[in-house]
């Protein structure tokens, strides 16, 4: 386990006063306060640094305490094997600064903190939390971009619950939607908070995707480029043949009509697909082939 | 309307210990609605998110009700650039950098 240097957390000396930490904690707490970070995970954990921090040094016991075992924190065995005599039965793993994350700005604590403090629950809420409504649930999802090729109806186990949930086609990569009333329940009858399920989606196709849109570069040999002709071009959902025209340039675009990805929400329409064509310049030319090109350039082909 | 799905301002204040009059101006300032036809002034639950979050600020930062107003239209402006910037990255992705 790391020991962590709330002094440092706050950026304070260690004769610092009790105003003095108050200052400098509220100084943080409004730099890295989760209201105003939204989406923003390193200012949580640091908004939970600093809350730890505060939580110690403002108290002039637990100050006591830290200070005392603080700085002899490299002869943490003897402390281990006080505190194993001292608290029985706590089954953690305590194994670096890692938090337990229970969502939303619930205040958790370090391993560190647990270890010396016990649990968070030692000392009730200092007035921190504000809600009477439920908490809100933060949840993120992977799937495959084929997965959201078509709707999908799933069972999700939130803390204990079963939701069915159908996902549309055509969500988008870190899309969240909403789902009401699954949130942690209400404090003193006050409605249940939110659930809310971030979509990660990895694409491990061809293809790259820009809401119903997708886009796919296609090699076609020079030859064809010159002289016209068939190619095959795979689709997400198959195969399709395709008219090259004589004379195509390097960088045409193609544009396939529907065979795109599903638009999100609306059933049964379809984005388009984009083919880039790049020519395919042959390097290892035979004998003939070589004189044959000589040949062309000899007829001033531009 | 279903009751259920209101609260009153009262009882919402006496929750979290903030005065009825911080309520108020979160409403004059145009953050939230308050319905007053009743003999009771409510609040409708699906407001309680953005009302606490401003209760929050008001309180754990003591930031006042002018500066949480401040505050809410910056972080709308956030969140929404936070969306284009996320909706500019999908696009991004469609060209080998």
């Amino acid at each position: 386990m790391e020991f962590i240097d709330y002094y440092k957390v706050l950026g304070i000396d260690k004769s610092a006063t009790a105003d003095a930490i108050k200052k400098a904690y509220r100084k943080l707490a409004r730099k890295y306060h989760p209201d105003l970070n939204p989406n923003d995970k390193e200012a949580e954990l640091n908004f939970k640094k600093v809350n730890e921090a505060n939580e110690v040094l403002s108290d002039p016991e637990k100050r006591k305490k830290y200070d005392q075992y603080g700085k002899d924190w490299q002869h943490a065995d003897e402390f281990e094997k006080a505190k194993r005599a001292n608290s029985q039965g706590r089954s953690r793993s305590s194994s670096g600064y890692t938090y337990s994350h229970a969502g939303g700005s619930e205040q958790d604590f370090s391993d560190f903190f647990e270890s010396m403090f016990g649990g968070a629950s030692s000392f009730g809420g200092r007035g921190q939390k504000v809600r009477f409504r439920g908490e809100d649930y933060h949840a993120k999802l992977q799937l495959s971009l084929m997965d959201v090729y078509t709707t999908q109806k799933q069972t999700l186990t939130v803390n204990g619950k079963n939701i069915r949930l159908t996902i549309p086609a055509g969500i988008e990569d870190e899309q969240t939607i909403k789902i009401k009333g699954h949130g942690g329940p209400g404090i003193q009858g006050g409605p249940a908070g939110d659930l809310y399920i971030t979509f990660s989606i990895t694409n491990n196709t061809a293809f790259k995707r820009d809401g119903a849109d997708l886009y796919k570069t296609v090699q076609i040999p020079l030859t064809k480029a010159v002289l016209g002709g068939e190619i095959l071009v795979e689709t997400l959902t198959g195969k399709v043949k395709l008219k090259v025209a004589p004379g195509t340039n390097n960088g045409t675009k193609v544009k396939l009509k529907g065979k795109g990805f599903p638009k999100y929400k609306k059933e049964g329409e379809f984005g388009d697909l984009f083919l880039t064509y790049t020519v395919d310049i042959p390097k290892n030319l035979t004998e003939e082939q070589k004189s044959l090109f000589e040949a062309l350039e000899k007829t001033n082909l531009a | 309307m279903k009751q259920e799905n209101y609260i009153s301002v009262k009882t919402f204040c006496q929750h979290h210990g903030v005065k009825e009059s911080f309520v108020y101006s979160m409403y004059e300032f145009e953050l939230l609605q308050i319905d007053d036809s009743k003999e009771e002034a409510l609040l409708s639950t699906d407001e309680l998110p953005i009302l606490e979050k401003m209760v929050r600020l008001h309180k754990e930062l003591d930031i006042n009700p002018e500066g949480v107003q401040a505050v809410y239209h910056l972080l709308q402006q956030v969140e929404g650039l936070q969306e284009e910037v996320a909706a500019l990255k999908r696009k991004l992705d469609r060209f080998d950098l």
